[in-house]
């Protein structure tokens, strides 16, 4: 009798739930992932054993996020393996492009629907003024990110700078492989392809980077973020008209140190567990609030994204509508940003949000040669004394700009506006801290980590690296351990989920 | 083999004095060609050597030399 209820209790566990997916900072992952590193390492010496096995951990994964729609990501693979494929195998510039435009039609098609049917039905009744009733779409978790990963491989072999692969499992394990199926980074199968036939081998540095980020991303992700969010950020935003200015705009700089721990969080641990499996992985972040422009910002945030827009969408307009000068930028940059917003939501606060950008950038390409001038004429070109405004300023843009990305309720954004400019009362800050210790503190922690030089972050590296396996081990635990003190009973699921 | 006259016109461009242009150059190694410069150069080899490119056989260009064989191809050589 025992025996049978805990067998149903862990089948409950091992199956798919709705709005529950499989999230790297719980136990259930870690005894999972744990397990399955043994199985992977057992097959050490057998490559087909080692891939399969990712493989179906992988898709086990995906299901346990999607359910049956998993399937979808099958149907991702065989269409873009089969295009890939015939877009090489012909000379004519034509029929290539007539490859590359059915796929893209495909590909977007799949991912529209999934993604943006009731946005774009909604619109169209808007416009007609009438009535709209949401159709029930399932969207799958993940959709937009391998999306975006099988549209390098298609683009890449068009582009003639990529071979298409003949095995299609590699395609496979390329598109489900686990640590960034649900939410990236997207990285180019050019770059994945080729590691999946090396001998697994993981270097004493990739074993120490690996640790260093998993612990970071947990410590990101739970403590810098849910709790945060938790605690203080998510009281603010619901009721901002109830806390003074002073209160707003604290949760503003919170919720972007919030975003961005929460994100990055994710990337460490996945970029980690790739380490772990002998993958690596491009990085996503590079301390993007250190910005000092919003050009410099987008080079910083989500850099696999922005590296795939400026690639694949942004260089094609450029060169197509060189002989428009300025004004060809101008338009790469508006098409560009808008898809940008586009694809992190199908809603006109997204949309809005990459335009945002857009107009910014546009505006930052007039101003320019302006700007270097008036610059060296201050004799303030290129010193610290400018870099520290920039930074600032940049930071500013950015971080009321994530208003729009997280309140589709506009109303919201303007109550705390007026808050700050109407009702600032900075005497409060004093009463804030006295009776919040532990939100200011960690507010302040979040961006004095985040503004660390690079040879302080260097330097942890390479401490973490240092310790024999033992002492890894055990930091681990002590990190694992440190997290469950912060957790809440309800896990915040990544905001990039959504997407 | 890089013509002495692409490579002036991209020299010219990137207000270079000099700088080794050869087949296997590629963008990022010379200084100041960066993706805005890029188009400019494209549009100055394109009105120097009277000839039009396709955006899609632009994008395709790896180095220099693919870029030399593209104007010839175009120039009829």
């Amino acid at each position: 009798m025992i025996q049978n209820i805990h067998l149903e209790k862990i089948t409950e566990l091992l199956k798919y739930k709705s709005g529950d997916p499989l999230l790297f900072n719980t136990s259930l992952f870690l005894i999972l992932f744990f397990l399955f590193l043994v199985i992977y390492n057992l097959f050490k010496n057998n490559k087909r054993a080692r891939i399969i096995s990712l493989i179906v951990f992988s898709f086990y994964f995906y299901y346990k996020s999607t359910e049956y729609f998993a399937a979808i990501l099958i149907v991702s693979a065989v269409i873009n393996f089969f295009f890939g494929k015939w877009i090489a195998s012909t000379d004519s510039f034509p029929i290539k492009r007539i490859f590359l435009a059915l796929a893209l039609i495909l590909n977007l098609t799949l991912l529209g629907y999934f993604k943006y049917t009731n946005f774009l039905l909604q619109a169209i009744s808007d416009l007609r003024g009438t009535e709209f009733n949401p159709i029930a779409i399932f969207l799958p978790i993940g959709i937009s990110f391998y999306t975006f990963k099988a549209l390098t491989y298609i683009f890449d072999i068009y582009y003639d700078t990529l071979k298409p692969t003949k095995n299609f499992l590699d395609f496979v394990l390329y598109l489900s492989f686990f640590p960034n199926v649900l939410m990236g980074p997207i990285d180019r199968a050019a770059d994945f392809l080729p590691q999946i036939n090396k001998e697994l081998f993981i270097s004493k540095d990739d074993l120490g980077r690996a640790t260093f980020l998993i612990c970071s991303g947990l410590l990101k992700t739970v403590i810098l973020s849910s709790y945060l969010e938790d605690n203080f950020i998510g009281r603010i935003f619901e009721f901002p008209l109830r806390y003074t200015g002073v209160e707003n705009l604290l949760a503003i700089y919170a919720y972007a140190i919030r975003l961005y721990c929460d994100f990055s969080g994710y990337t460490d641990l996945a970029i980690g567990i790739s380490l772990f499996l002998g993958f690596k992985i491009m990085d996503n972040f590079n301390s993007p609030f250190k910005a000092t422009s919003i050009a410099d910002f987008w080079r910083r945030w989500h850099i696999s994204f922005s590296k795939w827009l400026l690639d694949y969408l942004f260089k094609p307009v450029q060169i197509s509508l060189r002989r428009w000068k300025i004004f060809g930028n101008i338009i790469g940059l508006i098409v560009t940003f808008f898809i940008c917003g586009l694809w992190h939501g199908a809603g006109w606060n997204f949309i809005l949000w990459g335009l945002y950008f857009g107009v910014l950038m546009s505006i930052a390409l007039f101003l320019q040669k302006p700007k270097e001038r008036l610059y060296k004429a201050l004799k303030i070109h290129n010193t610290k004394f400018l870099r520290f405004f920039q930074i600032i300023i940049t930071f500013h843009f950015i971080a009321f700009s994530f208003l729009l990305f997280r309140l589709n309720d506009l109303q919201i954004a303007k109550d705390m506006l007026s808050q700050i400019f109407e009702f600032f009362h900075g005497e409060v800050f004093l009463q804030f801290m006295e009776k919040m210790p532990l939100i200011f503190g960690l507010i302040v922690i979040g961006f004095i980590s985040h503004f660390f030089p690079v040879k302080i972050e260097n330097a942890i590296k390479r401490a973490v690296t240092a310790l024999p396996l033992a002492g890894k081990i055990i930091l681990l635990a002590f990190i694992i351990w440190l997290i469950t003190q912060f957790k809440s009973a309800d896990i915040q699921p990544f905001i990039y989920f959504q997407f | 083999m890089i013509s002495q006259e692409l490579k002036k016109v991209i020299l010219n461009e990137l207000n270079l004095d000099d700088y080794d242009i050869q087949d296997e150059t590629m963008a990022p190694e010379v200084p100041g060609w960066d993706s805005l410069n890029h188009v400019n150069i494209i549009l100055a080899v394109e009105k120097f050597f009277s000839v039009r490119f396709k955006s899609y056989e632009v994008l395709r260009l790896k180095n220099v030399g693919d870029l030399q064989k593209l104007l010839d191809s175009k120039l009829g050589k």
